[in-house]
């Protein structure tokens, strides 16, 4: 009975509730469409060179992480021997920070080539508005780097504290990607623009490539 | 039983395809209409959630925006309203989150709230305790509860607009009457 009793005084007073609680003012409907109309019909190209921005950033980040993989692959490649001749070579006695700077090279390649396909991947999200669909492909590639992500993590590049926020970051915004479906898909590429703004996202990856020669593992 | 906030008859929703179709193309007097028949509701469901007249109206103004640019992209699955509150609850959530200030201006609106609606027979203290059992919920509790039982949505709404199954919301409502009870128990036993 006091469970009966209870429930009919809580029903009572979400009724009065919903009379009460929060109750919005008059809206000033006209002040805000003057608002929408302008910024929804008329500043559209604004808003598109924002987006616009990003691409072209993350298009740059992505270049910059290929121009400098490739001219250390470029560089690697001048300098390296025939197998056989590495072979019949004498053995090279490594110093402990050469033996150190080796054992780093696969993690700061993998770390590269990754930052690389993230850029590409997040230069490839068509822009909020564009009308532009995903391709169904970006959330299966965002997946696989999502799984790169962790294993990073994992590895002594998560030990720097700085690759280690960013990877964090890039982390959130691939598992966004990642779960990206069509029917709600504007607003999840919303999203996604928030967290690569509100996290700086573009210039950090930038700025990760061009001081990942210095990171020490 | 609430009503359905959002629901329309079918006539209407051929009105309102017309005027989807000729806001696509940049027509503002069809936006216009679109925006007067949907804004009341939107803004009343966004000042229900943040509490703040300013943000709501500029919670109000970005649902409107997005809408508005995405509008070629809205194909007709579901009910234009129904995309439009999703939006809009997609909008006022990132916002809140963001807005530090709201945590700050509950003192104010506890206080605003002493001074409004003294009408009813409902205890001025009681209404108070309340409005801020309702706001220490979780926010998902918190969110379902307002929709449902405050603003009348109907659980099919609520889960489209939460992106939550249809379950979910009536466990979600279940659940915060619940933790209300358990929290106005002291009160509820003196009425």
């Amino acid at each position: 009975m006091d469970a009966e009793k209870d429930e009919r005084t809580l029903d009572a007073l979400l009724s009065d509730a919903a009379r009460t609680y929060r109750v919005p003012p008059e809206p000033p409907l006209d002040a805000i469409w003057s608002q929408v109309e302008s910024l929804a019909f008329v500043t559209a190209p604004a808003r598109q060179g924002r987006f616009a921005w990003r691409t072209l950033g993350l298009a740059m980040a992505a270049s910059l992480v290929i121009g400098v993989a490739v001219g250390r692959v470029s560089a690697r490649g001048g300098n390296v021997p025939p197998v056989a001749a590495v072979a019949a070579s004498k053995p090279v006695v490594m110093s402990p920070v050469s033996q150190a700077k080796t054992a780093a090279e696969p993690y700061q390649r993998a770390t590269e080539e990754f930052l690389g396909s993230t850029a590409l991947l997040l230069a490839a999200l068509p822009r909020t508005g564009s009308g532009d669909r995903t391709s169904t492909l970006l959330p299966e590639q965002a997946a696989q780097l999502l799984t790169t992500t962790r294993l990073l993590l994992d590895s002594p590049v998560g030990a720097n504290p700085r690759m280690k926020a960013l990877l964090q970051d890039l982390e959130l915004v691939l598992a966004q990607v990642a779960r990206l479906q069509p029917r709600r898909e504007s607003a999840e590429l919303t999203m996604i623009s928030q967290t690569l703004e509100d996290r700086d996202l573009v210039p950090r990856i930038r700025s990760a490539v061009t001081d990942l020669s210095a990171f020490d593992y | 039983m609430p009503r359905a906030a959002i629901a329309s008859s079918s006539g209407d929703a051929d009105d309102e395809r017309s005027l989807i179709a000729r806001a696509v193309v940049g027509d503002r007097v069809a936006a216009r209409k679109l925006y007067d028949t949907h804004a009341p509701r939107v803004h009343r469901l966004t000042y229900r959630f943040c509490g703040d007249a300013d943000l709501a109206a500029d919670l109000t103004q970005d649902v409107f925006v997005l809408v508005f640019r995405e509008l070629p992209k809205f194909r007709g699955e579901s009910a234009f309203s129904t995309w439009l509150h999703r939006v809009a609850v997609t909008v006022s959530l990132n916002a809140m989150r963001k807005v530090k200030r709201l945590r700050e201006r509950e003192a104010d609106l506890d206080e605003a709230r002493h001074h409004e609606h003294e009408s009813g027979d409902v205890d001025p203290d009681l209404r108070n305790r309340v409005a801020a059992a309702i706001d220490a919920l979780p926010e998902g509790l918190r969110l379902a509860l307002v929709m449902h039982t405050i603003e009348g949505y109907t659980h099919a709404e609520v889960a489209s607009a939460l992106g939550i199954a249809e379950g979910t919301s009536k466990a979600r409502v279940f659940e915060a009457r619940a933790r209300l009870r358990k929290s106005l128990g002291d009160y509820l036993e003196e009425l």
